[in-house]
């Protein structure tokens, strides 16, 4: 696989409560993204948006935000599940050749609809939905009770990811003022409100506002943009079995199969020594773990005992992750930006020493479903 | 590959065509909480109030849009200068629609067009007089605002549109 | 950089109004089914990735791929879904052709899959949503109820179609009884298409007319059905298409362009297109396919045309934008028959859209019938031998547009 650059991002401060119409909050992000490279509106040739219909409350989300998105008389498309997904459509028109300047924007603002309930539109409308005991909230208690069952892991160390995260998330200025909490401790998750047992509120990414954007290029125009580029040396993406009751819920094997793909296309055979840190989308506490022990940074069941702070082995989440806000569909494209950031020096305040190579991931569906892993690498 | 695990489907294709159970489900529209901007509308509507049409200009290539626009998506930067509109305007394109009426099952045939006003790039859709017979509608037409009793700063300030004479010379032509 | 894409081969469900017999990954596995028996080599193990998609909302499933996974064989493969609305299924025709050029490891055959059960859900709710959003906006500025209701009712798909017949009719001064005979025509292919929808071998243009008017100038007659249905399509790289089948189809260009959306623009502010029937994005998307395929003279080098057209009116007007024939001269190539099957350039020999309207698959079954008649496979298959192809489709509030040139050798320079 040839390499792709990103030559630009940007994203903007993550809101429970956003002061913003929708197509401000897309121009913003895009422009914003634009400006930092220094390129015009003419440069563009293709953009794919990533927004869903159902989070949007319109059909055809992406027929009104044209305009707002750059997207005037430019090769246009709309990839509808995580925004990290778009970008791997963006990269494929990047690849084949068609196109020198990709803009890709994601997001979507949970202000406007109740995200949990148009979730449920995912379930399987015949078993499933009529009764309403399977949600995205449900079916992560499914998840995290089996994997804690399963190695004997205790629902304290579920906890310990989320301080981390949060803890994180605090100081990264663009993250969700809600989720940042420089202080929390094991008990104040735990105490916090249950949603499903074991699953409390804190375990969950809150659903927010916010948009954000990231441009790609080929190599050789990469280099002319940028004197930075940040490359994308390997992909990776997986479908799961859809029925909780068909899979494994203690793992995560879309996610391995998406790792052994981009691992073999950046020629990546030991994954915890060569990778410098990961940005991963973890919707809720216990997924972290699990996509962590996927991802080969850990043995099955012993994911929690990999030391994964800002200073630890293999740093994740320095930014915070989802927990430190989950614009849906946005939240993989803002993993990128931020792996992006780690190798450019760019993440004020969490920057993690020496990163040459990044890792980021992004999901959608029940328990993660469906993965998607990138790994990005810095030097020109 | 064995030909044990030659497949063309995953064999899920039905042979036996029975009806298939249903489910009842909603897209509830109705919890959604559509969020805009109109701090750009703002000086729209204060002229609205004074029975004036003002459009925003984008800098950039000069176009005017009427109702104001939040970006000029052929530019892609924010349009900011105001520029007064005239009060006439012409019929970009119509379509009639035939409305039943609920209670008496009457059914009305009204057009429905898209005014392009004087001075202005974009087309917004309005109404016609009701005194105008449908079918004397064409493109070009040209017509002029007709102001509400009392403005009150909203797009139904402008009530519709009343018909101006056509002295243009090709009028027999674009009738057809 | 990139690699050229052949298509292997096509696939349909039958189609109907209400395909109440199946469930909607059922009548998915019916179209991969058909997609995978024309080329008997492959079995649905051998496909290495998926791009899916769908009108979403219609059916009330949000991202039914997750749910239809194993129906597909899509179990720990990749997936992809795309949705562009009235284009998704020319998107996913796109999509499937971009993942096979782009040459990421170990992907090389894609299937490509549009579908729509219209009959599971509100189909016109889900038009009307489109614009919900802007049109709330609209009554908040003090646009009346009363007023809205009109607006809607002109605002769906219907609505956007009869303000642009009565653009193209005024620019190219043709009457309704051009727009019947295009439905004419349409019908009667249908008629010889195994999976179509309306099949009318009998309808004469009196028949047409004499339907009462849905929005002026359109009528019930005119426009197209609702229809459940799904469609496949299989993309390889070069070298594996020339095992899989006797004409490996080549994608030698694709375009998907937006333009401003036309009627009512976002935020409920004006229409940027002034004549929605002058198309720049149509325009554009193609000079960008035909550009990329090395296509200087669509008009001499075209054999078959498949376009997007649920209305008789955009037929006429998409054949002249796409630069097929000269303005204004379409409904006379209707009149003289070049169109018809046996005609010197035939268009819309499957029915087209106008026959059989399944939303989400509409525009993936133009390049797929499109690949079928230079295969010559067709189900409707024209007499002369086809070459180069198009298939076109458009969708959005009339601002989105598909375009893909297919032809039996490959044009498309690798650079």
């Amino acid at each position: 696989m040839q390499k792709v650059g990103i030559v630009g991002f940007y994203q903007v401060k993550l809101l429970s409560d956003a002061n913003y119409g929708r197509y401000e909050m897309i121009f913003e992000a895009v422009r914003g993204a634009l400006d930092k490279a220094g390129l015009k509106k003419k440069d563009i040739t293709t953009v794919i948006s990533c927004t869903n219909d159902y989070y949007d409350g319109r059909t055809i989300s992406n027929a009104f935000a044209v305009e707002a998105g750059g997207a005037y008389l430019a090769d246009e498309s709309k990839v509808e599940m995580d925004g990290a997904h778009a970008l791997l459509y963006g990269m494929m028109r990047i690849l084949s050749g068609n196109h020198k300047l990709a803009v890709i924007w994601a997001g979507s603002m949970a202000s406007c609809f109740p995200y949990h309930s148009a979730r449920l539109f995912e379930t399987d409308p015949i078993w499933e939905r009529p009764s309403a005991y399977v949600n995205d909230i449900t079916a992560a208690g499914f998840q995290m009770r089996a994997y804690m069952e399963k190695y004997g892991v205790s629902v304290e160390e579920m906890a310990k990811v989320v301080v981390k995260n949060r803890r994180n998330a605090s100081k990264n200025l663009l993250a969700l003022e809600e989720a940042q909490n420089p202080n929390l401790t094991v008990k104040d998750v735990l105490d916090s409100e249950i949603y499903a047992d074991p699953v409390t509120e804190l375990m969950v990414a809150q659903p927010c506002d916010g948009i954000a954007a990231i441009l790609l290029a080929p190599e050789k125009q990469a280099l002319k943009i940028t004197d930075k580029p940040v490359w994308i040396t390997g992909v990776g993406y997986n479908q799961d079995a859809y029925y909780l009751g068909d899979k494994d819920l203690s793992e995560s094997k879309s996610m391995r199969l998406a790792a052994k793909m981009a691992y073999e296309a950046a020629g990546i055979t030991d994954p915890i020594k060569e990778i410098n840190v990961a940005e991963i989308f973890e919707a809720y506490a216990h997924e972290e773990l699990i996509l962590k022990e996927a991802l080969g940074f850990a043995e099955k069941g012993k994911g929690a005992f990999l030391n994964s702070e800002i200073d630890g082995e293999l740093p994740i989440n320095p930014s915070g992750g989802a927990l430190g806000g989950n614009p849906p569909c946005g939240t993989g494209l803002i993993r990128i930006i931020e792996a992006t950031k780690q190798i450019t020096g760019e993440a004020n305040g969490y920057q993690v020493e020496g990163v040459k190579k990044a890792l980021a991931t992004g999901q959608i569906g029940m328990c993660a479903q469906n993965n998607i892993v990138y790994i990005l690498e810095g030097g020109n | 590959m064995s030909k044990r695990t030659q497949r063309k489907s995953m064999g899920y294709i039905k042979k036996d065509y029975i009806r298939t159970r249903t489910m009842p489900g909603s897209w509830y529209l109705s919890s959604y909480r559509f969020k805009f901007n109109i701090t750009h509308f703002k000086p729209f509507q204060d002229k609205l109030k004074e029975r004036k049409l003002v459009g925003l200009q984008c800098s950039s290539c000069n176009r005017v849009f009427f109702p104001p626009r939040l970006i000029c998506g052929k530019c892609f930067v924010k349009p900011d200068r105001w520029v007064d509109l005239r009060e006439t305007g012409r019929v970009a394109t119509f379509t009639i629609t035939y409305l039943k009426d609920l209670e008496t099952g009457e059914v009305s045939e009204r057009p429905v067009v898209l005014v392009q006003q004087d001075g202005s790039d974009t087309t917004y859709t309005a109404q016609l007089s009701p005194d105008v017979d449908y079918k004397d509608t064409y493109i070009g037409m040209p017509v002029k605002v007709h102001w509400a009793e009392e403005p009150t700063g909203g797009l139904m300030d402008i009530q519709f549109y009343d018909l101006v004479e056509d002295n243009s010379k090709d009028l027999e032509l674009r009738k057809d | 950089m990139g690699r050229q894409v052949c298509i292997a081969s096509a696939g349909f469900s039958e189609h109907a109004s209400k395909r109440s017999d199946v469930n909607m990954p059922e009548l998915v596995s019916e179209a991969i089914e058909d997609c995978l028996k024309k080329v008997p080599s492959v079995s649905v193990n051998d496909i290495d990735a998926f791009v899916n998609g769908n009108m979403p909302a219609f059916e009330g499933s949000n991202i039914p791929e997750l749910w239809m996974t194993d129906w597909m064989g899509a179990r720990n493969k990749p997936l992809m879904r795309i949705t562009t609305g009235g284009t998704t299924g020319g998107s996913v025709a796109i999509g499937g052709y971009y993942t096979v050029t782009a040459e990421l490891p170990g992907i090389d055959t894609v299937l490509a899959i549009a579908f729509e059960q219209q009959s599971q859900g509100d189909t016109s709710t889900g038009l009307a949503s489109v614009a919900y959003g802007e049109i709330s906006v609209l009554n908040t500025l003090g646009i009346s109820y009363e007023q809205l209701t009109q607006l809607l009712s002109a605002g769906a798909a219907i609505g956007v179609a009869s303000y642009q017949a009565t653009n193209y009719m005024r620019r190219s001064k043709i009457t309704e009884e051009d727009l019947a005979r295009v439905v004419v025509q349409n019908r009667h292919n249908a008629a010889n298409t195994w999976w179509a929808h309306l099949k009318m071998p009998d309808l004469t243009i009196a028949d047409v007319l004499e339907t009462p008017y849905i929005s002026y100038p359109l009528r019930y007659g005119m426009v197209c059905p609702a229809s459940d249905g799904a469609c496949a399509m299989l993309f390889t790289t070069e070298e594996k298409a020339k095992d899989l089948c006797d004409i490996p189809v080549y994608v030698n260009g694709v375009g998907s362009v937006a333009n401003e959306s036309g009627v009512l623009g976002y935020n409920g502010s004006g229409a940027g297109q002034l004549d929605t029937s002058e198309q720049l994005g149509a325009m554009k998307s193609a000079e960008l396919a035909f550009g990329q395929a090395g296509i200087s003279f669509p008009r001499k080098e075209i054999d078959y045309a498949e376009v997007y057209s649920p209305f008789p009116n955009q037929e006429l007007m998409w054949i002249e934008r796409l630069g097929l024939f000269e303005e204004n001269t379409a409904s006379e190539m209707y009149e003289t028959g070049v169109t018809a099957l046996n005609g010197e350039l035939p268009i819309n020999c499957s029915g087209g859209v106008n026959s059989t309207n399944a939303i989400g698959a509409s525009a993936m079954e133009r390049p797929a019938v499109a690949a079928l008649q230079i295969m010559g496979k067709a189900s409707n298959q024209v007499p002369k031998t086809v070459h180069t192809a198009i298939g076109h489709g458009w969708g959005g509030i009339i601002n989105l547009i598909t375009m893909m040139v297919m032809s039996n050798k490959p044009t498309r320079k690798i650079k």
